[in-house]
């Protein structure tokens, strides 16, 4: 089975519920084929916006369209999406074979036909085996790939997946992740993905759509979003980061200069975008910890306050600029680890400090 | 301490409960059987002799299957209302179905005699309304015993079927309509299969109150719509025949019970399967 998926755009979504808005001028396009998550903490809107494209939420403003054509004004079974929930959403009553054969059902297919490609799609998620059980006799993992397979059978325009892997242990999500791209690339969906989950973001997404209190706050690859965050709150949603803050001085070969507190001068990069301050001017930036380095030579004075050891990676916390910074390293060893107290000198590269919009 | 003694101050907590079920259920109950029994099975067959038994066995399947069916009809109606309103509406809704459950059925039943009688409302109604010239008799036959039963009946078959109703996951719906079901084929691909075990306990609890009904047959309808619980008042106030009595009261007992055991399996059944 090959599903062309094709492509879902959302113009300028708004959702109100009475004084709150939830949903503020949400605008993205979803190309055929692609995998697009929308990834912000709860009350974002991110769930608001998916369940507004499925059709169970009407936008008070905005448009929705498929391939071209506008469905915000059909009901939920008028649209061809297929939709996978939080907790599944099995029919109990119903055994594997029938929950998957539910949508051709209703579709009007013959029954044998019926049974025939829900029998395929079983045997492409792997679960022949179980279709006459009923969904309470099977694990959290083959639910999920029941309901995977229910979404798919129909050939639907895209598929919608509202934290679908919410309720599983971490392994089990892993594998599913890894699974869910697997179907992905061998049927050709288009996905729009939503999740809290940063990491489960970054490994499944082509894009990642950045939300926070209602609005989409920047929209870009994962190495994107990631590496040059626009916003602190991108910035410290994705990982984690240090904010430094010290005044704008002017931009010199394309690269924003910024001098702290300290008198010391640090570079950053000035994103496409981005608001440059006031010569001057109060200017914030972002640099990752793994991005922070003890150089010998580097350009800020800190004395280090602790060192834990964590496998992967030392993870150093350093009080320079006024404030404690985390620097993470992987050239460690028990016996050149830096004690508390350690004077050290520290700089990054100026690609890989971001200047954010305050 | 023995980890023994734990168990037995638990067994005397039931002693109260026991005393009072055994005093005032079990012991009458035990006399009735061995009144029933003095000519050993000579009351029983006094009883199921002659058409009078087979005649109010009848009527009471009859009238009480009739009533279930209109209590399940409306209570599955009002149950989703109940589900689907805004908690304002809900409470106004609720109150309008307990108001009969917490009123005397003989105050019910007077109440449509009233309202049912030749010179009632309902007919009073009917001619203002031009839809009759005379009076229609709406009194003293089997609709008014069925109107009068159902109207009791009806939080019976609401509360189950409401209950299974709330146990519906609205993903479980959600999903359906995105899969394509319409509200027609929502309804009976999905809410109706999953609301039946809460329709069976309600249809079954229906049946069993119905099947129990004494007063609203004698209040609203015809000597023709003796039910088997006027059979026994017959036998103990016209005959003076408590033996008999005790006889016929007994066999109505056998024939209810597998009723309130499947009943009980039922409603066990709903529970666990939400």
């Amino acid at each position: 089975m090959t599903v062309s998926g094709r492509s879902v755009e959302v113009r300028g979504l708004h959702k109100n519920y009475g004084p709150h808005l939830a949903v503020r001028d949400v605008s993205f396009h979803l190309q055929p084929g692609e995998f697009l998550t929308l990834l912000g903490p709860s009350g974002s809107g991110k769930t608001t916006t998916l369940m507004m494209v499925a059709g169970f939420e009407a936008p008070d403003r905005g448009e929705i369209l498929v391939a071209g054509q506008d469905v915000a004004g059909l009901p939920p079974e008028r649209r061809n999406f297929g939709v996978v929930f939080q907790g599944y959403a099995l029919f109990p009553h119903m055994s594997v074979l029938e929950n998957v054969a539910f949508p051709l059902r209703m579709r009007g297919l013959p029954g044998a036909e019926q049974r025939r490609r829900a029998g395929e799609m079983l045997e492409k998620v792997g679960l022949s085996a179980f279709a006459g059980r009923q969904p309470r006799q099977l694990s959290g993992g083959q639910q999920q790939r029941v309901a995977l397979a229910r979404a798919l059978v129909f050939e639907p325009d895209a598929l919608l997946l509202d934290e679908p892997l919410g309720a599983l242990d971490r392994k089990l999500r892993e594998s599913l992740q890894q699974e869910i791209k697997a179907i992905q690339r061998r049927v050709g969906i288009s996905i729009l993905f939503v999740t809290h989950d940063q990491d489960e973001a970054m490994g499944m997404s082509d894009r990642i759509a950045v939300m926070a209190e209602g609005r989409l706050v920047q929209l870009g690859s994962p190495a994107e979003v990631y590496l040059h965050p626009r916003t602190p709150f991108v910035a410290g949603f994705l990982g984690e980061t240090n904010f430094l803050t010290g005044s704008f001085c002017g931009v010199a070969d394309g690269l924003a200069v910024l001098r702290f507190a300290d008198g010391s001068l640090g570079r950053a990069r000035l994103p496409d975008g981005v608001a440059v301050p006031e010569q001057g001017g109060k200017a914030l930036l972002s640099v990752r910890p793994e991005r922070l380095r003890l150089l010998p030579d580097g350009p800020v004075a800190g004395v280090v306050e602790s060192c834990t050891f964590l496998g992967r990676h030392a993870r150093y916390v350093v009080q320079a600029l006024g404030q404690s910074l985390a620097l993470s390293t992987t050239e460690w060893s028990p016996g050149a680890a830096l004690p508390a107290g350690a004077a050290v000198r520290l700089g990054w590269a100026a690609e890989d400090a971001q200047l954010l919009d305050g | 301490m023995a980890a023994t003694p734990h168990r037995l101050p638990l067994l005397w907590l039931l002693l109260p409960a026991g005393l009072l079920y055994g005093g005032l259920a079990l012991y009458p109950l035990a006399g009735m059987l061995q009144m029933s029994l003095t000519e050993g099975w000579g009351h029983y067959a006094e009883v199921t002799q002659g058409r009078l038994l087979w005649r109010a066995a009848t009527n009471t399947v009859a009238i009480s299957l009739t009533t279930t069916a209109i209590a399940l009809l409306l209570g599955y109606v009002l149950a989703a209302g109940l589900w689907r309103c805004g908690p304002a509406t809900r409470a106004l809704l609720l109150a309008f179905i307990m108001l009969p459950f917490w009123t005397a059925v003989l105050v019910k039943n007077f109440a449509w005699a009233a309202l049912l009688q030749d010179n009632g409302v309902v007919n009073g109604l009917l001619q203002w309304a031009g839809l009759t010239t005379a009076p229609v008799t709406l009194l003293h036959n089997r609709l008014a015993v069925i109107i009068g039963m159902v109207h009791y009946v009806l939080p019976y078959a609401v509360f189950p079927i409401y209950t299974a109703m709330r146990g519906i996951d609205l993903r479980v719906e959600r999903a359906a309509r995105s899969l394509g079901a319409g509200t027609l084929a929502l309804f009976w691909t999905v809410l109706l299969p999953l609301t039946m075990p809460g329709v069976l306990s309600a249809g079954l609890l229906a049946f069993i109150v119905s099947a129990g009904f004494y007063v609203t047959p004698v209040v609203l309808g015809s000597p023709s719509d003796m039910m088997v619980s006027n059979l026994v008042s017959y036998y103990v106030h016209e005959l003076v025949d408590f033996n008999a009595a005790a006889a016929l009261a007994m066999l109505i007992l056998a024939a209810i019970t597998p009723v309130i055991v499947l009943q009980q399996f039922a409603s066990r059944g709903q529970h666990g399967g939400g």
